[in-house]
């Protein structure tokens, strides 16, 4: 992954989108890491639809973390995330797709950092907003951090 | 008014429920997390590749933000909170005030609405232990489509080994 290029760090940039399917094989693998999610709803689409759903859907934790990964990508390894919130308006259901960005809504550049300030959305494939969300990212100056 | 707020939830309110210790993180551990949340891909080389120029830039491996290191079996408390959390018996997910002693209200279904997390400057390492604190801070309720709806925060803030705060996440539940 190359290194960020500061320069093009600029309020109103779109940062590159992070795409993942909504699928129990996805959802296995983070609930085996992650194991107090290993609960109905989100493995049975009956239990879904008891609670009001249509199928079974995501964790929010692995959004949250979709969300961070999608940082990641653009910022690269040298970045870090300073804090990360998102609402969940409704869930990534089951046979659905994914979509993570963002746009750039402040930089403020200090003497060895850029500190940047991020409006975070999640969408699934038919355009539903799944979870807005705010976060702010440090990135080093090079030669720091 | 209905409300499903006592005055006995409330005397909870910042009170800690619960404090866990992790074994030293595993450079295993980090590994497993990475792939599960970048699945299919191939995580990025800090998470799991020591010879990776990125990860000797970084000083070695480090865990992703979001990384929880007290998922499985945790120090402190020993292996029978397993038990407690899951096995026959356990409380059912979402009975936070149970832990300190109040019977929750009843509900239907728990979820998460919102997630808001803090970092402090230094990552989570292989050999890292982690401590948490974990508080009710906010209730708060309103009505929705599936009824009154109860909307509970749950606080819990990390710390290492050398007293470093890690990471602080607040997540709201709402029941149902």
């Amino acid at each position: 992954m190359a290194d960020l290029d500061l320069g093009t760090i600029t309020e109103g940039r779109e940062l590159p989108t992070f795409e993942r399917e909504g699928t129990l094989l996805h959802w296995a693998r983070y609930a085996a890491v992650n194991p107090v999610h290993i609960v109905g709803h989100h493995l049975d689409d009956e239990v879904a639809r008891y609670e009001g759903f249509d199928r079974a859907f995501i964790m929010a934790p692995l959004e949250h973390a979709y969300a961070h990964a999608m940082l990641r990508n653009w910022m690269g390894a040298r970045g870090r995330v300073s804090s990360l919130d998102i609402r969940l308006r409704r869930p990534l259901l089951r046979g659905r797709t994914l979509t993570a960005g963002g746009t750039v809504t402040s930089v403020q550049r200090e003497s060895d950092r850029v500190v940047v300030g991020i409006d975070i959305w999640e969408r699934d494939d038919l355009g539903e907003l799944l979870a807005p969300g705010r976060a702010e990212v440090v990135v080093p100056l090079d030669g720091a951090g | 008014m209905k409300t499903l707020i006592t005055d006995d939830m409330r005397a909870l309110l910042g009170v800690v429920m619960a404090e866990e210790t992790s074994y030293p993180i595993a450079a295993s551990d980090i590994r497993r997390w990475a792939l599960a949340v970048y699945y299919p891909e191939i995580p990025p080389p800090q998470f799991w590749d020591e010879e990776h120029p990125a990860t000797i830039a970084l000083g070695g491996l480090v865990a992703p933000d979001e990384f929880n290191p007290l998922a499985w079996i945790t120090q402190d408390p020993g292996p029978d909170r397993g038990r407690r959390r899951s096995g026959a018996g356990a409380p059912r997910s979402g009975a936070f005030e149970l832990a300190l002693g109040v019977d929750p209200p009843e509900y239907r279904a728990v979820l998460q609405g919102e997630i808001r997390a803090r970092y402090g400057e230094g990552p989570m390492r292989p050999g890292d232990v982690i401590r948490s604190a974990t508080s009710i801070t906010e209730y708060s309720e309103r009505e929705g489509r599936m009824g009154l709806q109860l909307y509970t925060t749950i606080s819990e803030v990390l710390t290492n080994q050398r007293d470093e705060w890690v990471k602080t996440v607040d997540t709201v539940f709402v029941r149902y």
